[in-house]
């Protein structure tokens, strides 16, 4: 018995160290993006404040910081990886829905063949695909001459949209293999008996039913291109991802602006994530209901009327809400009350750097060399090689 | 050439358009974006390093010189062996096999715990919570790890502020940074075919296991692994393939003075300006790769679409 609460407890244990292992470096990052010093820091804590979101900030030595909002190498980013993205979608999606329904048709000896084939991009290294595309690009551009092709083989966007399609179009043909598995065949042949054409069979049939599938691998695909980096860096010569933006900035030199940002993409994740689970259940519980209604009409009385409890029930989910909205109020009221938020807050903490930077400032001042102290004379290394040059005996012995 | 390929006439079967639409999709796939690509890069890393606009001229011209720059170092080198990429190489290599493992020592409790112990709805929320994370862009979670472990960085602070340590650990000089980033980076690339895979196993078989006296131990060695390898095997294929290609971890999160081997790639092609022998030290990279696959593959016998599905 007790062994069991042991292996229990260790269960629990490891649980909890393996999440906060997960999710403890994104927390703490997003603190760090409402700390107002220009190192995303936590322990010295300055003030709390939106700026990181908005304007960045000119630091008192002239460096500026950009912010989320005014950073416009993130912005040209952004809608370079958008438009990527919207590219990618647009070519892998048709290419992964064509090879998984053609799987199908490819007789058993050839499957395995064509199905390692089309799985082999997932498992080349990123890397490989963004260079292998650049330089076949390049030599096609150089072939071409001031055309089409030139302008297209140099154009870093293009480039980035074949690159990312070569692996992507494999997530999607995988999705769609896992849809067709379930396909019921004779549903199209029914269609044909009833004299529709090949063409609407595919139209009315095949599509309608792999609808889901066409959507979810739409959604991977635009994540999967719109995070891509191995590939993209590669691919996308002199033009700019977002997530090459990020790179360059991280390599610079870090600052809380990409707190910031990682810290929207965080929300944006979680709202995605809540909504995606509140659809999935309303959709269960709507199917769980009708099946139920299914049922009791099928047994005509009665027998097995479920007496349904009526009242209030209150979610699990509510006591942490309540418990998080606590939190913050308080945390809230003791930021505000330490004067701990608001520009007063930054000036002080910026004249105190300023302070510390003038006094620093002074110090080397006051440690700098006069032009006639470093001239020579009384002070430092210039004595040593005096002695030495002064001698009017040393090198006597070369004189002829 | 239909009856060849296909199990019905191809062209009667999805109606003129839709096939030329399948075929058009499917060539252009294959042909244009996978095969020639890697073809021209293999042809690339066989020839000097030239301007554009010698490119078939004299000095144009196939040769070996960038497999063996690699092997033996450049040819006025002192050493007789390139100790600095056989090096960054082997280092690749061996780390990432480390953190395939490791991955694989995280995940498997857990995988377990989610497919057999907890019960539905707990479970969904333990997946739900697993996905989050990895929708957020690789770079900012090795960010995230890098406001952790700089020298300024949070566990120093706090370690220092402790009292634990009077300075602060050089995680980053160390790569301990590096080889935790890469750890969180891909592991829930092995969860998933870690728990489908465990899944699958019919409780009914652990608990005969447990009944016949086994001990726990003993059930996972003899009956739950055994049912999980093809998750473990396509688990620690996607692991070791993506790390051993990582660029994004190493970029954030690499010490300034050791090097990844797709960072030496990215040196030799965008800095160096010498395509050809980034183009042959990515051949070696994918040879590697491939070779890794098929041992895989060879040693648990199972078939390359068990690895990815």
């Amino acid at each position: 018995m007790t062994s069991s609460h042991v292996m229990k407890f260790m269960m629990g244990l490891y649980l909890f160290i393996f999440f906060t292992y997960l999710f403890g470096p994104l927390i703490i990052m997003s603190f760090t993006a409402f700390n107002s010093a220009e190192f995303p820091a936590i322990t010295p804590w300055e003030c709390f404040t939106f700026r990181w979101f908005n304007e960045g900030k000119i630091a008192y030595d002239g460096q500026h910081l950009a912010g989320l909002f005014t950073d416009w190498r993130l912005h040209d980013g952004l809608i370079s990886s958008l438009i990527i993205g919207g590219g990618v979608v647009l070519l892998a999606v048709p290419i992964g829905m064509a090879a998984a329904i053609v799987l199908t048709q490819v007789k058993s000896q050839l499957r395995d063949i064509y199905y390692s084939i089309s799985i082999m991009p997932v498992l080349f290294p990123g890397v490989i695909i963004g260079i292998s595309t650049v330089v076949l690009w390049d030599r096609l551009a150089g072939l071409g001459g001031e055309g089409f092709i030139s302008e297209i083989g140099r154009n870093g966007i293009f480039l980035t949209i074949l690159a990312q399609t070569c692996f992507i179009s494999t997530y999607c043909f995988l999705i769609f293999v896992a849809r067709l598995q379930r396909f019921d065949q004779t549903q199209e042949e029914a269609a044909l008996d009833l004299g529709a054409s090949q063409t609407q069979v595919f139209f009315k049939i095949l599509i309608p039913y792999l609808a889901p599938a066409i959507a979810s691998a739409a959604v991977i695909a635009f994540l999967a291109s719109f995070e891509n980096y191995n590939t993209t860096v590669f691919s996308i010569l002199s033009d700019q991802t977002l997530t090459t933006v990020i790179a360059s900035k991280v390599r610079l030199g870090i600052s809380p602006a990409l707190s910031a940002l990682a810290l929207s993409i965080i929300a944006l994740t979680i709202i995605a994530a809540v909504t995606y689970e509140i659809l999935r259940r309303r959709e269960e519980k709507k199917y769980a209901l009708s099946q139920e209604k299914y049922v009791t009409e099928k047994a005509a009385i009665s027998r097995i009327d479920k007496d349904y409890k009526v009242g209030f029930k209150i979610p699990k989910g509510i006591v942490a809400i309540i418990l998080l909205v606590i939190l913050c109020s308080y945390g809230g009221t003791q930021i505000l009350k330490n004067d701990l938020y608001g520009q007063s807050c930054i000036d002080a903490a910026d004249k105190e750097k300023k302070s510390k930077f003038l006094d620093q400032l002074q110090v080397l001042e006051q440690n700098e060399l006069s032009d006639e102290e470093l001239g020579g004379g009384n002070l430092g290394g210039n004595l040593d090689y005096g002695d030495i040059f002064g001698d009017p005996n040393l090198f006597q012995d070369f004189a002829f | 050439m239909n009856s060849y390929f296909f199990t019905q006439p191809f062209f009667k079967k999805n109606g003129r358009a839709i096939a030329i639409y399948f075929l058009v999709a499917i060539i252009f796939w294959f042909v244009f974006l996978v095969i020639i690509p890697q073809l021209y890069m293999l042809d690339l890393s066989f020839r000097t390093n030239v301007p554009p606009l010698e490119r078939g001229g004299p000095k144009d011209f196939y040769t070996f010189e960038h497999y063996q720059h690699f092997v033996f170092g450049s040819k006025t080198a002192q050493d007789a062996f390139n100790f600095v990429d056989l090096g960054v190489f082997g280092r690749t290599i061996l780390v990432s096999i480390f953190v395939t493992l490791a991955n694989l020592a995280f995940c498997y409790p857990i995988a377990f715990y989610i497919a057999k112990i907890a019960n539905p709805s707990t479970a969904r929320l333990l997946i739900v919570s697993l996905i989050i994370p990895f929708w957020i862009n690789e770079l900012l979670r090795s960010f995230a790890l890098r406001i952790l472990f700089a020298n300024e960085g949070v566990i120093n602070n706090v370690l220092t502020g402790i009292g634990i340590i009077d300075q602060g650990i050089l995680f980053i000089t160390y790569d301990i940074g590096l080889y935790t980033g890469l750890i969180y980076a891909y592991i829930l690339l092995m969860m998933f075919p870690l728990y489908n895979a465990i899944e699958s196993l019919d409780v009914n078989q652990i608990e005969a296991a447990k009944d016949l006296g086994s001990s726990t131990f003993r059930t996972h060695w003899r009956v739950v692994i055994p049912h999980a390898k093809p998750g473990i095997v396509s688990g620690c294929t996607m692991v070791f393939m993506l790390t051993v290609g990582a660029l994004a971890t190493p970029v954030v999160l690499s010490s300034p003075n050791t090097l990844w081997f797709p960072q030496l790639i990215y040196q030799w092609f965008n800095m160096n300006d010498n395509w050809s022998r980034g183009s042959a030290y990515s051949i070696i990279l994918l040879i590697i790769s491939v070779i890794f696959v098929l041992t895989m593959m060879r040693i648990f016998k199972v078939r390359i679409g068990e690895i990815i599905r």
